[in-house]
């Protein structure tokens, strides 16, 4: 009887020591996968291109298809790949600033907008014209992101958002005077929906309605930078490096983590609990249902469900492909493999991806 | 009873493994943050933590770049607040400890006979500004830089070295976020406002046993989130701030207004937040107005300005201090010596830190050679250099690459500032041993 009781409390006090260590919040493993890791876009034929094979510099930081030519931002400038040919343009063309960190092409124009460290620079018609702090209203000369909405560019700086009618050709600044950010510190700016999202470091997201022209803020609900006090309530983090929306859904990287906002829900992804290649997001865009994120350690395409991860190994060309829905994950060898782990930016369009590396670019084809 | 023996041999070993299981968290406790102060860990186990090992690395290209053969000169940026700012005199004295460093690394022949150069950029304070500025030091091509003091400065410098891939040594931002931010191209050898407010918080609540705490505090970004951190620890040790009132950064002189408020809520004591100017001149004004509470500031106060303006008022004002200048140090009293010797004035504390992170940029390049990323990874890798011992003392970097090496506590007496150490906060650090790691 006695022995009986003292294997009582003994069981007890187990179950009360291991239940503590445990206590808290915890995330479900088991997710549920109704489109699948099979509808996923999966890559490969990859080709990698360096100085070697035409490129001004081997870091990339930026780059976006043009119709039938590919348009990449260096830090030695500007490279067109066009009919197989590489063809390069710096500041003796006309260029702000050699180190070009982000492009968009205007679907109305057709104008090519690069967002460099030393200003902002249009190419249209053949010409490149450029706005500094100097010679306009621009916020700040070194330009994270720009993005083309209508006849509106919007970029991202250091000293705020800013707003370019090109038919009034007049600015608008968004800073913490004139819009609910903490900081005026801009780093990514999307556009769609009739909305304008910017991501705001330290400030989460900030919204802009075009039609109502009013402001909202998205930020991470604890209030503390050390923590993410629980999933799925918020923005994952209020460092936000890049914002991109499709189909509906925002999609937030931050160096932490990203976020998922479908206009009601937040989700959030953590390298631990999901396939996401690595917290440290460098930049994300969204095509259909799909987000492609460039992270520190390789290249992971999602829909949230399932994820789809590229990385190259450290001594060859090789690598492979890690293929994740829910618990379960799978590899698959991958000859050759993305240029370099370290992904800055990426582009898709019909079966093609571009991605730009820290050291390259690659090229990889649809096959599935 | 052999049972009995067996049962209470295994419970025993249960309970000590958790003990055991506890020893790593001395190692990774983020921030010298006790259980009892970190956010909400009284209530709710976060779903993720962050700045705790293993943190981030540097996983980008530019390792196997070589170095140039054709230099005449070896660069180092600086930037810091030298024209058109409130707080010139600061960084006029980070200046002056990067200059005796720079020189002291060239009379013992540079870099392989090369001499360093310093590149000397102004932060001017606004928004944005900072960007350029390294974006020029980008184009100058120097192998690490140093800087700022402003917040606003650091942070918009901070996500514009990154892009460039430039080291960044910070010797003069205190903003607790600086380091929040996971990019691996900073280290901060200074204590950060979150030491001070510890300390402050520890001295004013534990030691002195004030409850109700006034604060008032510049309306600048440097008094908001500095006195952030303060707020949060005094709600956690149960003394919620009973008034906070502000002032305006610069031009303001008279704080009656905010001093009435004060007055009529009879707090125990009264903390100011601000630089040295204010806070000396809202010293004489508390003690004008016939208010005899203990005042506490930020460690601004610590200078000769403060002590100018504040007179006899300033005696028994207590605050904290990043160093102890007046430690039995002989690296810290040559280094006093050659500073007078060189710029005819006494070293402050931005002074000392200067020389203390351009020394270390300079061990690194000259022991990582000239490859920024190579330079990167010798400052972070909390091995190299961890435990270095400065003029300002023995710096140590937790996983955010924040300085938490000894803070000390300065208090007025005869018209002189005399230091002690701060108390530590005993408890253990926070437990790891959660979801997320």
């Amino acid at each position: 009887m006695k022995t009986n009781l003292i294997l009582t409390i003994f069981i007890i006090t187990v179950f009360l020591i291991t239940g503590t260590s445990s206590f808290g919040f915890t995330k479900s493993g088991n997710q549920t996968n109704a489109k699948g890791e099979g509808n996923i876009p999966k890559y490969g034929n990859w080709k990698n291109f360096t100085v070697a094979d035409g490129l001004p510099g081997n870091k990339a930081y930026a780059v976006r298809v043009d119709g039938d030519r590919v348009l990449v931002g260096t830090h030695e400038g500007l490279a067109v790949y066009e009919d197989d040919k590489w063809t390069t343009y710096t500041t003796e063309d006309g260029i702000a600033h050699n180190g070009i960190i982000a492009i968009d092409v205007s679907e109305l124009t057709g104008d090519v907008w690069l967002g460099t460290m030393g200003g902002l620079t249009r190419w249209s018609g053949g010409v490149f014209e450029s706005f500094t702090q100097l010679n306009s209203g621009m916020p700040n000369n070194l330009i994270y992101s720009v993005v083309c909405d209508g006849k509106d560019v919007w970029i991202a700086t250091g000293g705020g958002a800013g707003k370019y009618d090109t038919y009034s050709k007049e600015w608008d600044i968004f800073t913490e005077q004139n819009a609910p950010m903490h900081e005026p510190w801009t780093y990514s700016v999307c556009a769609g929906d009739n909305k304008v999202w910017i991501a705001a470091w330290g400030g989460g997201v900030i919204e802009y309605n075009n039609k109502t022209k009013h402001f909202r803020d998205y930020v991470d609900p604890d209030g503390n930078m050390e923590i993410d006090l629980f999933p799925d309530d918020g923005v994952v983090h209020d460092i936000t490096t890049a914002v991109s929306w499709s189909n509906g859904i925002l999609w937030v990287a931050t160096y932490f983590g990203l976020s998922r906002y479908d206009g009601v829900h937040w989700k959030g992804y953590f390298d631990h609990d999901s396939g996401l290649a690595s917290n440290f997001i460098n930049f994300v865009r969204a095509v259909g249902d799909y987000a492609y994120l460039c992270t520190d350690q390789g290249l992971s395409v999602t829909d949230g469900e399932s994820w789809v991860t590229y990385v190259r190994n450290e001594n060859n060309h090789d690598g492979k492909v890690i293929i994740t829905t829910g618990e379960q994950k799978s590899e698959k060898k991958l000859s050759p493999s993305i240029s370099h782990n370290f992904v800055i930016g990426v582009d898709v369009k019909d079966d093609v991806i571009w991605v730009a590396t820290s050291y390259g670019l690659s090229r990889g084809e649809r096959i599935n | 009873m052999n049972n009995r023996v067996f049962i209470f041999s295994l419970f025993l070993i249960i309970v000590f493994s958790g003990i055991f299981s506890n020893a790593q968290d001395k190692k990774i406790m983020y921030g010298n943050t006790p259980d009892s102060i970190f956010p909400y860990n009284n209530f709710q186990k976060a779903y993720k933590y962050h700045f705790i090992e293993p943190r981030i690395e540097f996983l980008g290209a530019g390792r196997e770049k070589k170095a140039p053969t054709d230099l005449t000169e070896v660069r180092i940026g600086f930037l810091g607040p030298l024209e058109n700012s409130p707080i010139v005199d600061l960084g006029k004295q980070m200046l002056n400890g990067s200059i005796l460093a720079i020189e002291e690394a060239n009379a013992l022949g540079g870099y392989k006979g090369i001499p360093y150069k310093l590149m000397i950029h102004n932060d001017v304070g606004l928004w944005g500004a900072a960007a350029n500025e390294v974006i020029q030091m980008d184009d100058e091509k120097v192998w690490a830089w140093l800087g700022s003091i402003d917040d606003i400065v650091s942070h918009v410098a901070l996500r514009a070295t990154l892009k460039c891939e430039i080291m960044m040594v910070c010797t003069g931002d205190p903003d607790p976020t600086f380091t929040e931010t996971n990019i691996p191209w900073t280290i901060r050898v200074i204590s950060d406002d979150r030491q001070s407010s510890y300390a402050l918080a520890n001295y004013i609540y534990r030691t002195m046993k004030h409850d109700r705490i006034a604060v008032i505090r510049t309306g600048a970004r440097y008094g908001r989130v500095g006195v952030m951190e303060f707020l949060g620890v005094a709600n956690r040790l149960g003394h919620p701030i009973s008034m906070e009132e502000r002032f305006a950064e610069m031009g303001e002189t008279d704080f009656t207004m905010q001093l009435k408020n004060i007055k009529n809520e009879k707090p125990d004591a009264i903390l100011i937040w601000g630089n040295a100017k204010e806070t000396g001149l809202i010293v004489n004004q508390i003690r004008e107005m016939g208010m005899n509470q203990p005042i506490y500031t930020s460690d601004r106060a610590v200078s000769d300005e403060f002590l100018k303006i504040a007179g006899d008022n300033a005696n028994g004002i207590v605050t904290t201090c990043q160093y102890d200048p007046t430690a039995d140090n002989p690296s810290l009293k040559k280094f006093q010596a050659d500073y007078y010797k060189r710029f005819g004035m006494e070293p402050n504390v931005f002074a000392a830190h200067a020389f203390d992170g351009m020394n270390l940029i300079i061990k690194a390049i000259e022991k990582a050679g000239l490859n920024r990323v190579l330079i990167r990874d010798l400052l972070t890798d909390r091995e190299t250099f961890q435990h270095y011992k400065g003029v300002t003392g023995e710096i140590i970097l937790d996983a955010s690459w924040n300085d938490v090496g000894d803070i000390f506590m300065a208090k007025v007496e005869n018209g002189k500032f005399v230091f002690f150490p701060a108390a530590q906060m005993k408890e253990r650090g926070h437990s790891t041993r959660m979801v997320g790691y």
